[in-house]
């Protein structure tokens, strides 16, 4: 009978992405992936370490597979198991540990584990990007990942401590990679590693690797998910009204005051910032832009939060991932003076997220008598939904669309709620 | 079984054990820490995480010595609660200490070396990556303007040409200018086509950096490394 498996991720794309390939990796050798909530002989959870709140999630999700089948493997990866790898090697509800740099071997450690081998995850090969391509995951746009580790030691992260220093994935590779994903029969690739601006692989640029990724042949699109400001260059202007570029792009502003901007050992300026979101309006005014915001840094006075507000209303930000700040061991953050309490943190918070709803709903709203290409994601009797390539949801009521199909719908309408999707009519 | 490689890993943290020299005092708090310099590869402006061996405490410091040196120097201000800072400061020659990096992209830009006039403004021991370059490119067209408090904080004043630094102490006369280098940058005009480049405080870095836009420098050509 095939072994059961389960996987629970937290966290960032990044780590989506790795789930998915491992998740195609076992299907394809023999294992049977089941639910988190279910019975299994192994659970996988690949941890995140970016906030206290993160590392406790990633404890109560070990503890709730160990619940369900205490005798099971437990295998625990992701920053967490970089961050605390001592304390989490030294819990005996944990079978595994096993570093980011070693994720894509997961399969070949449970594999030798029911062979019977002495497995210690330690002496497996390192390699960020040995990810097989995931060909049965359970999304239907794939990540593309070109890039880990990030240099940047903003003063808060403890990114660049769990995932080490920045390295770029071989061109050749990447590109070998996307036709394979494009040959599969996904239609958009999402852009993914922890620093992907950084990108600079023998002098290839960021922006040079986009731009032969959007020369390959085949019906898709390609969405640069979550980057860094400095990765911004000349080139990529050019390229934002390329027909296989997605009009999406989330750029991690984290505050709009210059103070803390500084603190936070950000590369640039708030007003630099702004500057660069005018050049790309002025070559794509609809340019979807969503963004990262830090409420509550050490210091941050209520001025301060104003002007994150401020900033973000100015720019149009169609959604603000909004983190309150969290002390990470290790940072510099960590040492300041000046901590904001949690009561601020939550109010700045819940009224960053009200400003970031008013800019989704009139965004959205604006595409209300205009045409989008959807790629169908959920497929129902009631209605299908699909992401336009401005990444906004849409609705087609009363058809059953086939998952992963290409449908050009005319927008008719929006819904009600703080996430309204669009409605469209098929054309 | 495969064997570890680090062929396709980003290594976490490259920690190096290096063997302290000497501990050069410079004032009552400050100090100059020289240590063997090993395989360690880095660009004038860089900075590293040092602590001692097994210390789960490390801090960063901006590299004071140049590449081309033969060993590797920190200059540190004790902190008067600071763990890091007093230890360092009591270290013997011989001893190990880690060291991780280097790390940064605050530098000089390679196309500008030559040809381009350079403000550099630090404050306190945010003089040391400017100390780093001027060591490290002799020829260039720079000026340093190191604010301190008082003028015998001006650390090692003597390794900089005469007419290309000006020390702002803001609590005693005994500097070049008395008052703060945002004062002297009021009162003193930057030329537009300046490449400006601030290390210190975020305060200090703060109020200059309007200053100099305000003077019309393009924030393209202002750069700054912030020490909290």
């Amino acid at each position: 009978m095939a072994k059961k498996i389960a996987f629970k991720t937290l966290g960032c794309r990044l780590n989506q992405y790795e789930t998915d390939t491992l998740i195609s990796q076992f299907k394809k050798g023999g294992f049977e992936v089941v639910d988190y909530k279910e019975e299994a002989d192994v659970y996988v959870v690949n941890t995140c370490t970016v906030t206290n709140k993160s590392d406790h999630k990633s404890r109560n999700t070990i503890q709730q597979g160990k619940r369900i089948k205490p005798d099971a493997v437990m295998l625990v990866t992701g920053c967490m198991a970089n961050h605390r790898k001592d304390q989490l090697n030294a819990n005996e509800q944990i079978t595994y540990v096993v570093d980011n740099d070693r994720k894509s071997s997961i399969f070949s450690i449970v594999d030798a584990h029911f062979k019977g081998e002495l497995v210690n995850p330690d002496e497996y090969e390192k390699d960020v990007f040995g990810f097989a391509v995931g060909e049965e995951t359970i999304h239907t746009r794939s990540l593309l990942k070109i890039q880990d580790g990030c240099d940047n030691f903003c003063s808060f992260c403890i990114i660049p401590f769990v995932r080490g220093r920045a390295i770029s994935r071989p061109v050749q590779e990447v590109l070998e990679n996307a036709r394979e994903l494009i040959r599969i029969g996904y239609k958009e690739l999402v852009i993914t590693g922890v620093n992907i601006g950084r990108y600079d692989y023998e002098g290839i640029l960021f922006e040079d690797l986009i731009e032969q990724i959007l020369a390959l042949p085949g019906d898709f699109r390609v969405r640069i998910s979550s980057m860094e400001p400095e990765g911004f260059g000349e080139k990529l202007y050019s390229m934002l009204n390329h027909p296989k570029l997605s009009p999406h792009l989330h750029i991690c502003l984290q505050s709009g005051s210059e103070a803390i901007l500084l603190k936070m050992r950000r590369m640039y300026t708030a007003r630099s910032f702004s500057e660069m979101v005018q050049s790309i309006r002025s070559v794509r005014p609809d340019m979807n832009l969503t963004t990262d915001i830090i409420v509550g840094f050490p210091g941050e006075t209520d001025e301060d939060f104003q002007a994150s507000l401020d900033r973000v209303k100015e720019m149009g930000f169609t959604h603000v991932h909004t983190f309150k700040y969290s002390k990470r061991d290790g940072t510099r953050a960590a040492r300041a003076g000046d901590q904001v309490p949690e009561k601020v943190k939550s109010a700045r918070s819940e009224e960053m997220r009200l400003l970031s709803e008013e800019n989704k709903r009139a965004y959205r709203s604006s595409f209300i008598g205009k045409q989008q290409r959807l790629i169908i994601e959920k497929s129902g009797n009631a209605y299908s939904l699909g992401l336009g390539e401005h990444f906004v949801p849409v609705k087609v009521m009363g058809k059953k669309l086939p998952a992963n199909s290409w449908q050009l719908v005319q927008i008719v309408g929006i819904e009600s709620g703080d996430d309204p999707a669009l409605i469209g009519e098929l054309l | 079984m495969e064997k570890a490689s680090t062929k396709r890993g980003n290594s976490l943290s490259e920690v190096r054990v290096h063997e302290v020299i000497e501990v050069r005092h410079l004032t009552d708090t400050a100090y100059v820490l020289r240590m063997t310099k090993g395989s360690m590869d880095f660009i004038p402006g860089q900075y590293i995480s040092i602590g001692k061996v097994a210390s789960i405490d490390k801090r960063d410091y901006s590299i004071y010595s140049s590449p081309n040196d033969e060993y590797l120097e920190v200059l540190i201000k004790e902190v008067a609660d600071g763990m890091v800072s007093k230890s360092l400061r009591n270290m013997k020659p011989g001893e190990p200490i880690e060291v991780e990096g280097p790390f940064g992209f605050f530098q000089l830009k390679p196309d500008t070396l030559n040809e381009r006039k350079h403000l550099f403004i630090a404050s306190g021991t945010g003089i040391s990556p400017f100390h780093s370059m001027v060591t490290s490119f002799p020829e260039l067209n720079y000026h340093l303007i190191h604010g301190v408090r008082y003028g015998a904080d001006a650390y090692e004043k003597s390794m900089y040409q005469s007419n290309r630094i000006t020390v702002c102490s803001s609590r005693d006369g005994k500097g070049d200018y008395y008052g703060r280098v945002t004062d002297w940058l009021k009162e003193n005009p930057i030329d537009q086509s300046t490449y400006c480049y601030l290390c210190g405080n975020s305060d200090m870095i703060n109020d200059a950096f309007d200053i100099l836009e305000a003077q019309g420098v393009p924030s393209e050509h202002i750069h700054a490394e912030v020490y909290f």
